[in-house]
C-alpha cells in the first residue's frame, strides 16, 4: 500500500506520466536498495504493541489511541533505508524472541511490568543493532506522539501565530 | 529566424522588458510600470500568486504525513537539489534536469525558479552599505573603484525601505546607516547580555537587533499593498499569506499589476538578448516557451536583466552576436569574472548558564547582528576586508526522553525548560579575484537548448584566514561573556551555500575594467540595464538584498528619465 503510493507519486513527479522521464531511464523503484518496505503483519502487531507500551493510555491520551503506530509504519516504509526497515524486522522478531525465553508468551500476552522490563533492557544492550533498533523505535514514536494534535494543543502550547515576540520574560 | 508578420511583432513589443520576477525584477517592475512603461516581466519558472499558491502556509505540524522529511523514493527524484527539501517546501525546490551545470569546483547553487523567486524565501535580514563599503576597493586595491558612493544611493534605500517595510534599530553607527524603519523586534536575555559585555570591553564592535524586512507596525503604504503585521509564525519560507514580510509575491509585483501597465509571462526561459547592429542597442529578448519549447522573440526600447546574478550572468554569455562575439558588452573581456560570494565557513555555538528565571514568549522571525569590526578605519589585519556575525539565542525545552510508560508520557507531556544556548554565524567579505568565474559550455546544453553554465570558483588564503578570525574573535567575546562549551569551527562550506551570488558585470568607471557604469547600463548597450546581483563590484558584508532593491530602483527611475529625453 505504502509502495503503490511511493511510485504514484514519482509518476507524478514525472509530469503525471506513467512512464519515467529520460535522467530517470536507468532507475526503477525495485532497483532503489535505498527505498524502505512495509514491515510484515506480525512485526506490525509486535511493534504496535511495543509503542503503546511505550507510551501507554492512561488518564491522558496514550500512543496507540493517537494513531503513533500508523504514523511509525509510515516512516520506517517512506523514509527509513531498506537496511534499516530490516534491522527493525529483525529486532522485533527478538523481542518476541525474549518474550517466549523469559515468560513462556507472546509480548502481546506479557503484564505491562514484563513488558517495560523487557524493553528496558533493550537499551541497555551490547548488540548495538538491537539498541538502535529501540532507539529508532521509541524515537518515532516520542515524535509521533509529541507532534500530534491532541498533544500539541493540549499539553505543549502550540500557537502557529503568536502574534509577538518577547524576549526577556520573568517565570 | 521565423518570418514574423508586423503585426505579430507589435503584438510582442514593449516599452520595457523586466528579466526576473523576483526581489529586484519585481522592483524593476513596479518602477517602470509606476512611470507609465508598458512593461514585459519574463519569469522561467511557474506563477506563485500571493496567498492562493503557498500550498503549506497554514498547515500544522500533524497535517504533514512525514512531519516535513520527505521520503527517501521522492527524494532520489531530486538527485543531488539539496534546497528545500522539506515537505513545508518541496514544491520550491527544482528538478535536476531543470538546469544542469557543471561545476568545475564545488559550488552550491540555490535557485527560487518560480514567481517571487528568491524573494519568497530569503532570511529577510537587511542592511545598508555605507561608504566604508563602496570606497573598500579604492582603499585596499582589489576589483575596480565602484562608479557610486552611498550619497548617491542612500535616497534609494530610503525609497525601498518605505515601502517594503523594514524594522530596526537607529544605532548611529557610521558603518552601518540607520534607515526608514518600523519598530525593532527584541533581542533576548542572553543577547542583550552579549550586547552589555561587548559595550564594556570593546570599544570596535557592537551587538545590536538584526534589521530585517519584516511589518512589525504596518504603515498606510503598507495595508494599501494588502499587507498585515507580521503575526511571528516563522513559516516564512514557505510564502506569508498576510505578506508579513517583504516579498515580490505581495508587494512589488501586485504593485506593478495594479497599474494595468505590466504583462507577467512565466515558463519564459530567456535564451538570450536581441542586438540590434544597426541600431547599435539591444532590441528584445529571445525566450524559450517552458511548455511548449518554441522560441519566441519580444521587443522593447528597454531591457532589465535582473534573472539572479548567476543567471544574468548566463544570459549575458549567451547573447552573442557579430558585434559581441563574446557576450553582450563584453569588451572588456570581464563577463562572468570576479564573481564572488559570502563566506560563511564560520559557525560557533555555546552553552549558557544562568538566566533561569527568565525565558522568551513568541517566536523571533530576526536575530542579533554584530557589524563587521575588522579594518574598518583603516587595513590593519593580515586578510583584507571583514566579516558581519548573526548571533541567536534560544532557550530549549529540558524534556527527558528517559525511561517508559507512564513516566515518560509525563516528563513529554509536562517537558520543563532547558538551558540557554547561544549560535553565532559569519557571513565575510570576499575579495573578488578574476579566476572566480563563469562560462558556458562549449558542448552541453540544457532541455531548453541553452548552453550549460560552469562555475569555477574556489575560497582563497584571504577566506581561510577570515574564517581563523572568526572563530578566535567569537571565543573571545562568548569566553567574556561567560558561555561554556564554546565551540567555533570551519563548517568548510562550499561557495554558494550563502545564497549571496554576485559579480561577473560589475559595475565601474572604464569600460575597459567592468560591464556596467554609474546607472547600471552596460557600457556600450545602454539600453540593458543589470542591477541584481551580477552588477556588484565588491560584496560588503551585509546581507545584499536591500542594496539590489535600492540600486535597481533608482536604475529604473534613471532609464525612464532617459527614455523620457530621448537618450535610449
Amino acid at each position: 500500500m505504502h509502495r503503490r503510493k511511493s511510485i504514484q507519486n514519482i509518476a507524478l513527479l514525472a509530469g503525471g506520466l506513467l512512464a519515467l522521464p529520460n535522467w530517470a531511464k536507468a532507475w526503477s523503484l525495485d532497483s532503489l536498495p535505498m527505498v524502505g518496505k512495509p514491515l510484515n503483519p506480525a512485526a506490525e502487531n509486535t511493534l504496535a504493541q511495543i509503542i503503546e507500551t511505550i507510551i501507554p493510555e492512561s488518564d491522558t491520551k496514550g500512543a496507540k489511541s493517537l494513531g503513533v503506530p500508523a504514523f511509525v509504519n509510515t516512516m520506517l516504509a517512506d523514509c527509513y533505508e531498506r537496511k534499516v526497515v530490516e534491522n527493525v524486522e529483525k529486532g522485533l522478531a527478538v523481542v518476541e524472541k525474549l518474550a517466549t525465553q523469559r515468560y513462556q508468551q507472546s509480548f502481546a500476552n506479557l503484564t505491562t511490568p514484563q513488558k517495560e522490563q523487557l524493553l528496558l533492557s533493550l537499551e541497555k544492550e551490547t548488540d548495538s543493532n538491537l539498541k538502535d533498533f529501540y532507539s529508532l523505535i521509541k524515537n518515532l514514536t516520542i515524535q509521533g506522539y509529541t507532534s500530534s494534535e491532541y498533544v500539541q494543543t493540549t499539553f505543549l502550547k502550540y500557537e502557529m501565530a503568536p502574534g509577538h515576540y518577547y524576549g526577556c520574560v520573568s517565570i | 529566424m521565423a518570418n514574423i508578420s508586423i503585426d505579430a511583432i507589435k503584438k510582442n513589443t514593449y516599452d520595457a522588458i523586466v528579466i526576473g520576477s523576483g526581489i529586484s525584477g519585481g522592483w524593476a517592475a513596479k518602477e517602470l510600470c509606476e512611470n507609465g512603461l508598458k512593461t514585459l516581466v519574463l519569469e522561467r519558472g511557474r506563477d506563485v500568486k500571493h496567498i492562493e499558491d503557498y500550498p503549506t502556509a497554514n498547515k500544522h505540524p500533524w497535517e504533514f504525513e512525514h512531519r516535513g522529511q520527505v521520503p527517501l523514493a521522492v527524494r532520489e527524484a531530486y538527485g543531488s537539489i539539496r534546497s528545500f527539501m522539506r515537505e513545508e517546501t518541496l514544491h520550491w525546490a527544482i528538478k535536476p534536469d531543470e538546469q544542469p551545470f557543471v561545476q568545475e569546483k564545488p559550488f552550491s547553487w540555490t535557485r527560487g525558479y518560480h514567481v517571487g523567486g528568491k524573494s519568497l524565501l530569503w532570511a529577510r535580514q537587511t542592511q545598508r552599505w555605507s561608504d566604508f563599503d563602496f570606497e573598500g576597493p579604492a582603499r585596499d586595491g582589489y576589483a575596480v573603484d565602484w562608479p557610486i558612493r552611498y550619497a548617491d544611493i542612500a535616497p534609494w534605500y530610503s525609497h525601498v525601505e518605505k515601502f517594503a517595510g523594514i524594522s530596526g534599530n537607529k544605532d548611529g553607527l557610521p558603518h552601518l546607516p540607520d534607515g526608514e524603519f518600523l519598530p525593532p523586534i527584541e533581542l533576548n536575555c542572553v543577547e542583550q547580555h552579549l550586547q552589555g559585555v561587548l559595550a564594556q570591553n570593546y570599544t570596535d564592535r557592537q551587538l545590536i537587533q538584526g534589521r530585517c524586512a519584516h511589518l512589525t507596525s504596518p504603515q498606510a503604504v503598507h495595508l494599501q499593498q494588502g499587507r498585515g503585521k507580521c503575526q511571528h509564525r516563522n513559516l516564512c519560507n514557505r510564502g506569508c499569506p498576510l505578506g508579513g514580510y517583504f516579498s515580490a509575491n505581495a508587494s512589488t509585483l501586485p504593485a506593478a499589476a495594479k497599474t494595468g501597465k505590466m504583462t507577467l509571462r512565466p515558463h519564459s526561459v530567456v535564451h538570450s538578448i536581441i542586438f540590434d547592429a544597426k541600431k547599435d542597442k539591444a532590441s528584445g529578448v529571445r525566450i524559450v516557451d517552458a511548455n511548449t519549447g518554441e522560441m519566441i522573440e519580444y521587443f522593447a526600447k528597454i531591457i532589465f536583466v535582473n534573472a539572479g546574478a548567476v543567471n544574468s550572468n548566463l544570459i549575458l554569455l549567451n547573447s552573442i552576436s557579430t558585434r559581441y562575439p563574446t557576450g553582450l558588452g563584453n569588451d572588456s573581456g570581464l563577463l562572468g569574472k570576479y564573481f564572488a560570494c559570502h563566506n560563511y565557513r564560520g559557525k560557533a555555538s555555546a552553552q549558557v548558564e544562568g538566566f533561569q528565571d527568565k525565558t522568551t514568549s513568541g517566536k523571533n522571525p530576526s536575530n542579533g547582528y554584530i557589524p563587521r569590526f575588522r579594518n574598518v578605519q583603516k587595513q590593519e589585519m593580515d586578510f583584507l576586508r571583514g566579516y558581519s556575525i548573526g548571533v541567536g539565542a534560544g532557550r530549549w525545552s529540558g524534556s527527558n526522553r528517559e525511561g517508559i510508560g507512564e513516566d515518560l508520557k509525563n516528563q513529554l507531556l509536562h517537558p520543563p525548560l532547558g538551558n540557554w544556548g547561544i549560535s553565532a554565524w559569519m557571513q565575510g567579505e570576499t575579495v573578488p579575484i578574476e579566476s572566480n568565474h563563469l562560462r558556458l559550455h562549449t558542448e552541453l546544453k540544457d532541455k531548453y537548448g541553452i548552453p550549460q553554465l560552469i562555475t569555477s570558483v574556489a575560497w582563497t588564503e584571504n577566506d581561510d584566514k577570515m574564517v581563523k578570525d572568526f572563530q578566535e574573535q567569537v571565543e573571545e567575546m562568548f569566553t567574556k561573556a561567560g558561555f561554556k562549551n564554546i565551540n567555533a569551527n570551519d563548517s568548510h562550506s562550499n561557495p554558494g551555500s550563502d545564497i549571496h551570488e554576485m559579480g561577473g558585470v560589475r559595475m565601474g568607471k572604464d569600460p575597459k575594467t567592468s560591464l556596467l557604469n554609474e546607472w547600471n547600463q552596460l557600457h556600450s548597450c545602454k539600453n540593458v540595464f543589470v542591477s541584481d546581483g551580477a552588477c556588484m563590484t565588491s560584496t560588503g558584508t551585509q546581507n545584499p538584498s536591500l542594496t539590489y532593491m535600492a540600486i535597481t530602483a533608482r536604475a529604473a527611475n534613471y532609464a525612464v528619465s532617459a527614455l523620457k529625453k530621448r537618450e535610449l
